[in-house]
C-alpha cells in the first residue's frame, strides 16, 4: 500500500461510518482520533493484519508483472504519457479588417507551414525543409471555421528555449500571388479536399516567414500559458516575391525560395493572427503545477486531495471502526502501482484485479476516495466446521461465474448511489480527450512527461519492492513475540511517525531490514548461512520476502492455527503421532543424512575390500565422510574441499606418515584427472608442511 | 554310444549338482520327512467357536507370562481377542480390542509382531510398508528401523527374535528372501530407550539398512520364519517346511552359503500367509493347510517324523495360523470363515 500518509489533518471528526450523509472530514478522519485501550489497539493492530494476506498476494502478483505487464496495462501507460505529454497548439488565420489594404485574391489561398531552414540562407536564396502545410482560403471574419485558420503543434515553452533544432523552426507563409492563374509558367495546384497533404507549389509565389523564436520570447511573456490560458498576438508579414522551386535531393520536402530575377515591386504586408494554447494543460487543475517541495507543510494535505488523479484510500478494520489513509497519485492503485489514467479506470481495475478486498467509491467536488475493506465471505477454503473430519473434506472450487456476479453487483451499488460521479467522468470523455491527443501530428521530439519532484514519492517509486515489503511486514505487527523489540516499538508508533520514517532514507531503508532477514535466515540453515553471506548477488529483497512469507505463515488466522492443531500430523519414516509443537516447529529432521549410520555404513562396507590397507581404507573413510558432511557434489569443488580436508585433518596425517603418504597418493590420483590442480595441491602441501614444522617445534606456529 | 540308462544318472546328478550348489556344496542332502503319521500323540477336537464372518489370520499363545501360558489372542481385520483355555475344552473371552483404522507406528498393515522373551519390552513387527521395526513397548519408542539399501524389497511377512542371540532377528516376505538382522552396532540406541523420558516421537530412531546375511531358500513369497536355535525354519508355498543353517563369512557380511538340513513336508499347502507354529521348546511345529487339516511335526528329530495329522470333516476352509500350547498339548487354529478349532491331546 504505498501512497502518502495523509497524517497532517487536524480537522477531524470521528462519525459512525454508516452514516449517509458523509462530510468530507469524515472521509479523512484519522485513527489518532479515536481513544482504545491498550487490549483493544492490539486487538485493533489485530484485526489489521487480515489486509496482510492478501495485500502479500498482489505484491507477488505485481512482482510478477513488472517483467511482464500485461497488454492492457502497456497500452494505458502509453495512452497516460501521451495525454500528459505538453505541447502547445498554435493557430494562424488572416483577418479580414487586418488586411484591407491587401487584394483578397492575391492573397488567398495562402499556404502555411513550418520550415526550418536547411542551407545558409542569404538574400536571395534560402533552403528549406517544410512539413505540416495548411492552407487558408478565406479570411476569418466569415466565420466559417474550415480553412480559415491553420493549425500546428509545437513543443512546449521549456523545449523552445533549450532546443536550438526547435527555435530554427520558421512558420512559412506562401501565397501564389498572381490569383487568376494565367500565366503558363506558373504550376501552382492546390488541392483543397486533401489539406493534409504536400501541396504542390512551383514557379512564382510571395512568401513571407514568422520565425519561432520570436513567436517564443513573446509567449514566454505569458505566464498565464501553462495553466491552459489562450495567448493571442498580431504580426505583421513581409511578402516577397520569389520563383519556388522543390527539391528532393537528399531529404524530403525542401524547397527553395530564390528572389534573383523576381520583380520585388510586388511584395505587400500580411497582418496575421496567431493564437497559442497550451495543450494537455487543460485538464490539469492549477495545483498540478506545484511541487509538494513549494508548499508549506500546513497546507499539504489540502493540496493532497484537490490534486487530480490523487485518491484517498481509506483502509477499514477493526469492525470498520478504525481506518488508516493514504493517498496515491495518478489514479494509481495503491496495491500494484498501475497507473489508472482515470478515477473510472482506477475503479475497474481495483474490481477486476483485487477482489478479495471491498470497494467503495466516492467522489466529491474537492476529492476522490475509495473505502477499502477485506472480503471474509471469499476466504472459506480452509474452514472445517466442529465434528467434519478434515480429511474426508475435499477443497471447494468458488466458480468465477458466481465471483463475476458479485463484482457486477458492487459496481450496480455504487453507480445506484451516486450516478452523478459517473456522469462527471464519463468514459467517452476521457476516451475523446486521449484519442484526439493521439491523432495530433507532431514532429517534436520532446516528451514532458512531468518528474514527480517531492521526495516522499521519489522514495516509493525508487524501490517500490522493497518498501512495499517493509510496510507489509508493520502491518502485521500483530505477532509481536516474533518480531525484535526494535520493530516492536515501531509497530506501536504514531501513523506521523511512520511517515517521517516513510521519508527518511537512511535509518530505517529496506537493505538494512533485509540484512537482518538474512541473518535470521542463517541462524536456521547453514546452507542459506553460505548462500546469504557468501555472494552478493542475491539481492536482499528476496531474502525479505522470503522471511515476510515465513512470517504469514507463522501468523496465519486463528481458524488455520485451530486446524493445524486439531489434525493429527505423523513423522514421515516413525509414523508417530507429532505433538503440536513439533508440528508448529520447522524442524523436521526425519530426511537428514544421519552421520553417524552413514560412517558406521562406510565403514563397514570399506571392510569388505580384502585388497586395501588399512591406512587406506582410513584414509577412504575420512574423505568418504568429509565428502558427506560438507556435501562436496561436484568437480569444482575438489580443489578446496582438498585444501579443508588437510586442514581439518593435518594434525592425524601428520602423526602418522602412511596415513600422510596414502593422501598424497589420492591427491596425484585427483591431479591426474584433471580434478584438482597444481596450485591447490600446493597449498595442501604447504599446509601440511606448516603443521609438520609446528608438531616439531610448535612455537613456529 | 549313450544308453538311456547313462543319461537318465547323467540327469539325476545334474540335479543333484543343482541341489548341491544351492545348499552352498555342503555335500548332504536334506532329511525329508515322511508323511505317513507316527501316531506317537492323538488329538482329538475339542471346541469350535466362531468369532465372526472375517477371516483370522493370527493366534498365538502367550509364552511370556508363565502365569498365563494357557491364555492366547487372535487377530482378524483390526480386532484383537484374548481367550483363554479352560479345562475340558472350554474357551473363554476375556478381552477384546477393536482398533481404530489408522497406521500409526508403520506406514501400513502390520503382518506379524514378535517379543523378545529375553527382554519382553522389546517388540519387532514386520510391516506391509516393507520395513522390520523394533520397539520398546514400555516407553513407546521405535528405537530402530530395519529398512533401506539393503532392506526387503516387498512386504515383510514375518520376524523372528534370535532365541539366545539377542541382537540377532530374522525377517522374510514378499522379496523371495530371508534377511537376518545384527543390532549389536545399535544396542546403545536399544539402551536409550529404556532411560528416555522425552517424547517418544523425539526419540533418534535408527535406520538399519544393511542386513548381515541375505538367504536365497525359497524362489517364491516367504511368508514364515522361526529361529531353530542357531539353524532357521522357513516356509514358502512350494508345500513344505525347510530347516537350514545360515553360514555367515566374518569378513564380509551380507554375503554366505545356506546348508539345507531338513524339511518338513506339508501338503496341500500351496497358497501364501499360512503360518506355523512351534511349542515354546521348539519340540513339534505344527501347520495348517489349503483344506482345513493340520500336521503336526516333530522339529528335532531326523529324520522328521509326522507326529500327527488332524483333519475334521467340518473344517474345509484354509488355516491361516496354528498355535502350539506351552507344552504342546493343545493345538489351535484359526480359519479363513474365522472359527477357532481346539484340538486336545487325548491322553494315553
Amino acid at each position: 500500500m504505498p501512497g502518502l500518509p495523509l497524517a497532517v489533518r487536524e480537522t477531524t471528526n470521528v462519525g459512525c461510518s454508516c452514516s449517509h450523509s458523509r462530510t468530507a472530514d469524515q472521509m479523512c478522519r484519522q485513527q489518532s482520533r479515536v481513544h482504545l485501550s491498550t487490549e483493544e489497539q492490539l486487538a485493533a493492530e489485530e484485526s489489521l493484519s487480515v489486509y496482510c494476506k492478501p495485500v502479500e498476494l498482489y505484491n507477488i502478483l505485481q512482482r510478477r508483472a513488472i517483467r511482464n505487464p500485461s497488454f492492457l496495462q502497456r497500452c494505458l501507460q502509453y495512452k497516460i504519457e501521451a495525454k500528459h505529454k505538453r505541447r502547445i497548439q498554435i493557430t494562424v488565420s488572416l483577418s479580414g479588417s487586418m488586411n484591407v489594404e491587401v487584394q483578397k485574391q492575391e492573397v488567398l489561398p495562402l499556404h502555411v507551414l513550418l520550415g526550418r531552414p536547411v542551407a545558409d540562407v542569404t538574400e536571395h536564396f534560402a533552403v528549406y525543409q517544410l512539413s505540416r502545410a495548411c492552407a487558408i482560403t478565406t479570411f476569418n471574419q466569415y466565420g466559417k471555421k474550415d480553412q480559415t485558420e491553420a493549425n500546428f503543434i509545437i513543443p512546449e515553452i521549456k523545449k523552445l528555449a533549450s532546443d536550438a533544432r526547435v527555435r530554427n523552426l520558421n512558420i512559412i507563409l506562401i501565397s501564389n500571388g498572381e490569383p487568376k492563374g494565367a500565366s503558363g509558367e506558373n504550376h501552382l495546384s492546390l488541392d483543397h479536399e486533401e489539406l493534409t497533404s504536400f501541396p504542390n507549389i512551383e514557379g512564382n509565389c510571395l512568401w513571407g516567414k514568422i520565425p519561432i523564436d520570436s513567436l517564443c520570447s513573446s509567449l514566454e511573456r505569458c505566464v498565464t500559458l501553462s495553466l491552459g490560458h489562450k495567448a493571442e498576438m498580431l504580426s505583421t508579414v513581409n511578402m516577397h516575391p520569389c520563383s519556388l522551386e522543390p527539391k528532393f535531393l537528399n531529404q524530403n520536402n525542401c524547397m527553395t525560395f530564390s528572389s534573383h530575377n523576381v520583380d520585388p515591386m510586388n511584395s505587400y504586408q500580411v497582418q496575421v493572427s496567431i493564437c497559442a494554447q497550451e495543450i494537455g494543460a487543460r485538464e490539469r487543475s492549477p495545483y498540478d503545477s506545484y511541487s509538494y517541495n513549494d508548499v508549506p507543510t500546513s497546507s499539504l494535505p489540502h493540496i493532497i486531495r484537490l490534486r487530480t488523479g490523487n485518491v484517498l484510500f481509506n483502509y477499514r478494520y477493526y469492525n470498520n471502526t478504525l481506518q488508516k489513509t493514504e493517498v496515491t497519485e495518478d489514479f494509481s492503485c495503491p496495491f500494484c502501482l498501475v497507473r489508472c489514467a482515470s478515477f473510472k479506470g482506477l475503479r475497474c481495475h481495483l474490481t477486476s484485479s483485487h477482489d478479495l478486498f471491498n470497494f467503495e467509491f466516492w467522489v466529491t467536488e474537492e476529492y476522490q476516495a475509495v473505502n477499502v475493506s477485506v472480503r471474509t465471505d471469499i476466504w472459506r477454503s480452509e474452514v472445517v466446521h466442529d465434528g467434519v473430519d478434515p480429511r474426508l473434506q475435499t477443497f471447494f472450487y468458488c466458480s468465477k461465474f458466481k465471483r463475476h456476479i458479485r463484482s457486477k453487483n458492487l459496481v450496480q451499488n455504487a453507480s445506484h448511489v451516486h450516478p452523478h460521479v459517473l456522469e462527471s467522468q464519463s468514459p467517452e470523455a476521457a476516451q475523446e480527450g486521449s484519442h484526439e491527443d493521439y491523432l495530433q501530428k507532431e514532429n517534436g521530439t520532446c516528451s514532458s512527461y512531468r518528474p514527480i519532484a517531492y521526495p516522499t514519492d521519489a522514495a516509493l517509486l525508487n524501490d517500490n519492492g522493497s518498501y512495499k515489503e517493509e510496510k507489509l511486514q508493520k502491518a502485521s505487527f500483530s505477532e509481536t513475540h516474533l518480531m525484535s523489540a526494535r520493530h516492536k516499538s515501531e509497530s506501536f508508533g504514531s501513523e506521523n511517525h511512520y511517515a517521517a520514517e516513510c521519508i527518511e532514507p537512511d535509518s530505517s531503508s529496506p537493505d538494512t531490514i533485509g540484512v537482518c532477514a538474512a541473518t535470521a535466515q542463517a541462524s536456521i540453515s547453514n546452507d542459506f548461512a553460505q548462500l546469504g553471506s557468501g555472494s552478493n548477488l542475491v539481492p536482499p529483497t528476496v531474502l525479505q520476502f522470503a522471511k515476510t512469507r515465513k512470517l504469514s505463515v507463522e501468523r496465519t488466522d486463528p481458524r488455520n492455527r485451530a486446524l493445524l492443531q486439531k489434525r493429527q500430523f505423523f513423522h514421515s519414516h516413525r509414523a508417530q503421532p507429532m505433538a503440536s509443537e513439533q508440528v508448529s516447529s520447522d524442524r523436521d529432521s526425519e530426511d537428514e543424512v544421519d552421520d553417524a549410520i552413514a560412517d558406521f555404513e562406510d565403514r563397514r562396507m570399506l571392510d569388505d575390500f580384502v585388497d586395501v590397507t588399512k591406512d587406506e581404507k582410513q584414509i577412504m573413510h575420512m574423505w568418504n565422510s568429509f565428502v558427506r558432511k560438507q556435501r562436496v557434489l561436484a568437480d569444482g569443488h575438489i580443489p578446496w574441499a582438498c585444501q579443508a580436508f588437510s586442514q581439518l585433518h593435518a594434525q592425524v596425517l601428520v602423526r602418522s606418515p602412511a596415513l600422510l603418504w596414502c593422501w598424497k597418493l589420492f591427491m596425484i590420483k585427483l591431479w591426474n584427472h584433471s580434478l584438482l590442480d597444481a596450485q591447490a595441491m600446493n597449498n595442501c602441501n604447504i599446509i601440511l608442511e606448516r603443521f609438520q614444522n609446528g608438531s616439531s617445534d610448535p612455537k613456529q606456529s | 554310444m549313450l544308453k538311456y540308462s547313462s543319461v537318465s544318472s547323467l540327469l539325476s546328478g545334474w540335479e543333484r549338482g543343482g541341489e548341491m550348489a544351492k545348499t552352498g556344496q555342503l555335500g548332504c542332502e536334506a532329511a525329508v520327512g515322511s508323511l505317513t503319521p507316527a501316531k506317537k500323540k492323538e488329538y482329538k477336537v475339542s471346541n469350535r467357536l466362531h468369532e465372526g464372518k472375517r477371516p483370522l489370520y493370527a493366534i498365538s499363545f502367550n509364552f511370556i507370562d508363565a502365569r498365563y501360558y494357557d491364555v492366547f489372542a487372535t487377530v482378524g481385520g483390526n480386532r484383537v481377542t484374548v481367550y483363554r483355555c479352560l479345562e475340558q475344552g472350554l474357551i473363554a473371552v476375556l478381552q477384546a480390542y477393536v482398533d481404530e483404522d489408522s497406521f500409526v507406528g508403520h506406514g501400513d498393515s502390520v503382518n506379524e509382531i514378535r517379543t523378545q522373551p529375553l527382554k519382553p519390552s522389546l517388540v519387532v513387527s514386520a510391516s506391509k510398508d516393507e520395513s522390520v521395526r523394533l520397539w520398546n513397548v514400555h516407553t513407546g519408542i521405535c528405537i530402530l528401523i530395519f529398512a533401506g539399501a539393503g532392506g526387503h524389497r516387498n512386504e515383510v511377512l514375518s520376524v523372528d527374535f534370535h532365541p539366545s542371540d539377542i541382537y540377532r532377528i530374522a525377517s522374510c516376505g514378499m522379496d523371495n528372501t530371508v534377511k537376518i538382522w545384527s543390532m549389536k552396532e545399535f544396542w546403545t540406541y536399544v539402551e536409550k530407550s529404556f532411560t528416555w523420558t522425552d517424547l517418544p516421537s523425539k526419540f533418534p530412531t535408527k535406520y538399519v539398512q544393511f542386513p548381515v546375511f541375505i538367504a536365497s531358500v525359497h524362489s517364491n513369497y516367504v511368508d514364515c520364519t522361526r529361529w531353530l536355535g542357531d539353524f532357521v525354519l522357513s516356509k514358502s508355498v512350494d508345500n513344505e517346511i525347510v530347516l537350514w543353517e545360515p553360514k555367515t563369512k566374518e569378513q564380509s557380511p551380507g554375503e554366505g552359503a545356506v546348508d539345507i538340513l531338513q524339511k518338513y513336508p506339508v501338503p496341500e499347502c500351496d497358497i501364501w500367509f499360512i503360518k506355523f507354529s512351534c511349542d515354546f521348546h521348539y519340540n513339534a511345529a505344527a501347520i495348517g493347510n489349503r483344506e482345513g487339516k493340520i500336521y503336526v511335526w516333530e522339529l528335532q528329530s531326523s529324520p522328521p517324523v509326522l507326529i500327527a495329522r488332524l483333519a475334521h470333516a467340518q473344517c474345509k476352509s484354509p488355516i491361516r495360523q496354528t498355535a502350539l500350547s506351552f507344552d504342546g498339548s493343545t493345538i489351535l487354529s484359526c480359519c479363513e470363515d474365522g472359527s477357532i478349532w481346539r484340538w486336545d491331546v487325548v491322553q494315553s
